[in-house]
């Protein structure tokens, strides 16, 4: 966003006080959110209360799910899972990434799999593994495995095949020591793909453990917001759903954005929050 | 996916190439080919190894998911339920990639749209497809608006996203020498903003397709009174693990068939022209 501000068209003569102050993007910001609580505020009355809850009645709901502790605990359940099954995924699809980025031959042998695996429906999973393993912490932590894992190994063998070749060439010419060309040519070129690793990986994980938790478990966020929904708790619902985009926006904006600033400051082209490079989004 | 195309133009070193000098790319697939049935091989194996260990209905062989995929397609319902399910993709789809795009030129041209609504993406980006499904189940019941709904919200952001850093990649100085030398807004447009913005508009839908079919069986699972996931609901319902392993099959076969054989071959056929397509 900072860079397109001052590269676009030059101000053409003077703007009035009314578009200093509302007509900028960090206006627009603002602006869009209000615009869409007043919409909805406008509409609700229309469709019958008991189906589209208003604005106050979902920000008591809100009020509530924090005050007794139900979104602290939802969120910490399945957060947790997350790490578990993410570690594991990490540490599983790293091996066989750079194994694939390394080896034509295993690539050949999986590429088809993980090509499958990042097609395969979550809602399939969540609804095997309750199948599979009843209710519990066995099935979502196996679905964020096979969430992230495919993500893992695709980033990573690419960030294998990214390390220049001309550039390993050149260190075997000059017979470099191998763990020198480990630490300053293959880690620093892998760095961006571990990176989008976490970052596809994360994000996948998180929406295949939601979506197996309704099927998969009696505890977590997945669960508490569908459970709301069997109730007719509609206010519930909306309100549910609203952390969920209040917890997105936290982790894309402070984790994520920063994290990936600081990693790349030294590839600053890598570091746009929103505009991935294609090739990292895989 | 973006790197199977880059892949196929121009096949990147490979660290265990056996120096062996520039190979085409066709005799180097046959060469890995053993290597790839031999990775089917291992896992229809293990597979059936497994479901030999277990019951029959915990975990059925291959053969009899593959057996009940033939049932299932001589159901009576089958096509209907498949009809239903394609029409609310292709609705909902078309709905998301005009709105996707339209928000994306407005976005990638002004910073103000930029910032207008740059939170909605991200946070429809990132936001997992239940809670639209349950919202869009709450609000429209059994009507089709549901699951239309819910793919225009799951998958214009992914069309959107690609489309902004398509207009950011339309060269600023061509359409300034352009406007110098007078040449009029259809020629430029032709010229330059399309053949700029295209590879992105493909990659676009190749994203928002992948994300839309999947919300749409989700949709229909949790309420819906036709189409395939509510078919899916029925073999979960009954335990019938077979039932819903072939229905998976049948959805990622037909995923994968539109994303290989179709979009990419329309994307490889447009982009004939230039030496390396773009992901």
């Amino acid at each position: 966003m900072d860079t397109t501000v001052g590269s676009g068209r030059v101000a053409r003569g003077k703007r009035s006080w009314f578009q200093r102050t509302f007509v900028t993007p960090q206006a627009a910001r603002i602006t869009a959110p209000v615009l869409f609580l007043v919409a909805w505020q406008l509409i609700a009355p229309l469709i019958p209360s008991a189906i589209l809850p208003m604005p106050a009645e979902v920000a008591e709901a809100m009020w509530e799910q924090l005050r007794d502790g139900r979104l602290v605990e939802a969120f910490s359940v399945s957060l947790l899972r997350l790490a578990i099954g993410f570690a594991v995924a990490l540490v599983v699809g790293s091996i066989l990434g750079l194994a694939m980025g390394l080896s034509r031959r295993i690539e050949a042998m999986l590429h088809d799999f993980v090509v499958v695996g990042l097609t395969f429906p979550y809602l399939i999973w969540g609804l095997l593994v309750a199948m599979w393993f009843g209710y519990g912490w066995i099935g979502p932590v196996l679905v964020v495995f096979i969430a992230g894992v495919p993500y893992v190994i695709l980033n990573m063998s690419e960030g294998v095949h990214d390390v220049s070749k001309e550039l390993r060439d050149m260190a075997a010419a000059y017979e470099v020591p191998r763990d020198r060309v480990l630490r300053h040519l293959v880690v620093p070129s892998l760095s961006p793909f571990f990176f989008a690793s976490l970052r596809y990986g994360l994000a996948n994980g998180w929406k295949g453990l939601i979506l197996a938790e309704v099927f998969a478990s009696t505890s977590g966020a997945g669960w508490h917001i569908t459970s709301m929904r069997d109730y007719g708790d509609f206010a519930g619902v909306v309100g549910f759903a609203i952390y969920f985009a209040l917890f997105s926006i936290v982790v894309e904006r402070l984790v994520f954005g920063r994290l990936s600033r600081r990693v790349f400051r030294w590839r600053p082209e890598l570091a746009r929050g929103m505009g991935d490079p294609p090739e990292l989004l895989v | 996916m973006a790197t199977q195309d880059v892949e196929a133009a121009a096949p990147p070193a490979r660290i265990d190439t056996e120096a062996e000098g520039p190979t085409s790319e066709r005799p180097r697939r046959q060469r890995y080919l053993l290597w790839r049935i031999a990775g089917y091989i291992l896992f229809i194996g293990a597979w059936a190894f497994v479901s030999s260990l277990t019951e029959p209905y915990i975990l059925p062989s291959p053969l009899e998911v593959l057996r009940e995929m033939g049932e299932v397609v001589r159901r009576d319902d089958f096509w209907i339920n498949v009809v239903a399910t394609l029409r609310h993709l292709t609705i909902g789809f078309t709905i998301a990639f005009v709105l996707g795009t339209a928000i994306g030129i407005a976005m990638g041209r002004s910073p103000y749209w930029d910032g207008f609504f740059r939170d909605y993406v991200m946070l429809t980006l990132t936001t997992p497809g239940l809670v639209f499904a349950l919202i869009c189940v709450m609000i429209f019941g059994l009507s089709t608006l549901a699951p239309i709904v819910a793919i225009v919200l799951t998958s214009f952001p992914h069309i959107t996203v690609n489309v902004v850093e398509g207009v950011r990649a339309i060269p600023r100085d061509l359409m300034d020498m352009a406007t110098a030398y007078g040449v009029d807004r259809r020629t430029r447009i032709r010229n330059i903003v399309l053949p700029a913005i295209a590879p992105f508009l493909f990659t676009a839908i190749r994203y928002g397709f992948a994300i839309a079919w999947k919300i749409t069986a989700l949709t229909e699972l949790f309420g819906q009174t036709d189409g395939v996931g509510i078919q899916i609901r029925v073999e979960f319902l009954f335990f019938d693990i077979a039932g819903v392993l072939a229905w998976a099959f049948f959805l990622v076969g037909f995923a994968l068939v539109m994303e290989r054989l179709v979009l990419q071959r329309l994307e490889r056929r447009f982009f004939r022209w230039r030496p390396k397509a773009y992901g």
